[in-house]
């Protein structure tokens, strides 16, 4: 994909995550991608591996900093937490430049910001995961045993409810 | 291993290159960040602080003891939330000796990993070694690779260079008689409200004019976590770095984006560009086709 409409589309969900009130650091803007490419198979050509707080992708760790060092996101920090990511006004305005694609994948980007907005970081962590376990295993009670074993702090029935909530935003998605 | 080399290369598959999970559990993070960290590797301290000392400049050097003694493993909170994860942080005491590293970091690479002149020449070496080298690469092969020094390299350089009709003249020409490209645009804060990638359209509008074998680009945008770690403040509270310091919060991110073009013609090339520049950049908005 092109690295304007990528940068496009990283900026319209980083702004519909922050409607619905998502804190928008970069654990967030990761779990929101991964749903984003992996379930409404908008491909931003960005790889994602199992790491510390579930699926991660260091391109897009990568693409970020580079949209910071290109202007087109900012930090603003919130004491006593870290830093949330925000457009800046030089990324509103390459937003104003790809208004077809935004509305192409408006709805998506939309889906993804409803379901995982208003989540923290733990919730955000299971579910991700939840989502990988749900692809490498067809069977609910394996993908939570699999989920349990990789991340011991998620037991294993929060692991199988996680797994079936995210099955249960199939349709949701497959509409987007 | 994956202690020594970080999570990001411990996840490279070294035969395939292709990107594989990779598991670190609290306590190896932290033995990791120790050796790899961005902001608080020893790694990193070790080679700032060595290579300002052989470059024969200042900007890298820091109060590394006072750091060190400042540091701690510290609960950080996590983006937003009060739920904690161990990371690497400091004490307060040590809050100007981690500015100054991070700023340390930012200097050396503006004006000595990403000096432009450092950066050609970087070109113009790798445009011999192609030219050079069997098969334009490296050995792997371990003895022969291990036979390959910069002994090697110089002494072939220096031949070529005197052999107009040698593989690789031109470039080892360009680097022992300094005859490098020169730069002709560098990045302007401002052309990046126009354009993400001044540096690529006006390489691209001077390779239509001059040609693209007199003509060099070389950009690079900063990679990596973002610069955070937690501080233990005098009455016990742990905060964000970033918002502890305003030094830290306004650091700006590393960017550079040169065009070098062929000595004889860089003056033209100047004199184009000074008319030609805003009509090139505008050119390069990026736009939606149909």
């Amino acid at each position: 994909m092109d690295s304007n409409k990528r940068a496009a589309l990283l900026l319209s969900l980083i702004d519909k995550l922050e409607e619905k009130e998502s804190w928008c650091g970069e654990t967030h803007i990761q779990k929101a991608t991964y749903f984003l490419q992996s379930m409404t198979g908008v491909d931003l050509g960005l790889d994602f591996i199992l790491y510390k707080h579930g699926p991660f992708s260091f391109d897009l760790r990568d693409e970020l900093s580079a949209m910071r060092a290109t202007r087109l996101l900012e930090l603003e920090p919130v004491p006593p937490y870290g830093p949330q990511l925000r457009p800046t006004a030089i990324g509103r305005r390459l937003l104003e430049r790809f208004p077809k694609t935004l509305e192409r994948h408006r709805r998506a980007l939309e889906t993804v910001a409803e379901h995982l907005g208003p989540r923290n970081v733990a919730e955000l962590e299971r579910l991700a995961t939840a989502l990988l376990a749900s692809q490498k295993h067809a069977d609910a009670e394996a993908g939570a045993r699999w989920l349990n074993q990789i991340k011991p702090h998620i037991d294993p029935r929060s692991a199988k409810e996680a797994i079936e909530e995210v099955r249960g935003w199939t349709e949701d998605f497959a509409t987007a | 291993m994956k202690l020594a080399v970080g999570p990001m290369h411990a996840s490279r598959n070294p035969e395939s290159g292709d990107r594989e999970d990779v598991v670190f559990s609290d306590w190896e993070s932290i033995l990791s960040e120790i050796i790899t960290s961005d902001v608080f590797g020893a790694d990193r301290m070790d080679y700032l602080l060595r290579d300002s000392l052989h470059a024969g400049v200042a900007y890298g050097k820091f109060d590394h003891h006072r750091l060190i003694d400042t540091l701690r493993i510290l609960p950080a909170r996590h983006e937003g939330t009060d739920a904690s994860e161990p990371k690497l942080g400091i004490e307060k005491g040590g809050l100007q000796a981690a500015e100054s590293l991070l700023w340390a970091r930012y200097l050396m690479y503006t004006q000595v990993y990403f000096h432009p002149v450092r950066r050609i020449y970087d070109q113009h070496l790798a445009d011999f070694l192609r030219k050079w080298l069997k098969k334009g690469v490296f050995s792997t092969q371990a003895e022969e690779h291990l036979n390959m020094t910069d002994n090697e390299v110089l002494s072939a350089m220096f031949e070529a260079m005197r052999d107009e009709t040698a593989e690789g003249h031109d470039a080892a020409t360009a680097i022992l008689r300094r005859q490098h490209f020169r730069l002709v645009y560098e990045l302007n804060p401002a052309d990046l409200e126009i354009t993400k990638d001044p540096g690529k359209a006006i390489y691209d509008r001077l390779c239509e004019k001059y040609q693209s074998e007199n003509i060099k680009h070389d950009a690079y945008r900063g990679k990596g976590e973002v610069a955070d770690f937690p501080i233990l403040l005098g009455d016990g509270e742990i905060i964000s770095g970033r918002s502890a310091s305003t030094a830290i919060s306004q650091m700006p991110t590393v960017a550079v984006d040169y065009v070098f073009i062929e000595p004889g013609i860089r003056e033209e090339a100047k004199l184009f560009l000074r008319e030609e520049r805003e009509s090139i950049l505008k050119s390069a908005v990026p736009k939606e086709e149909d």
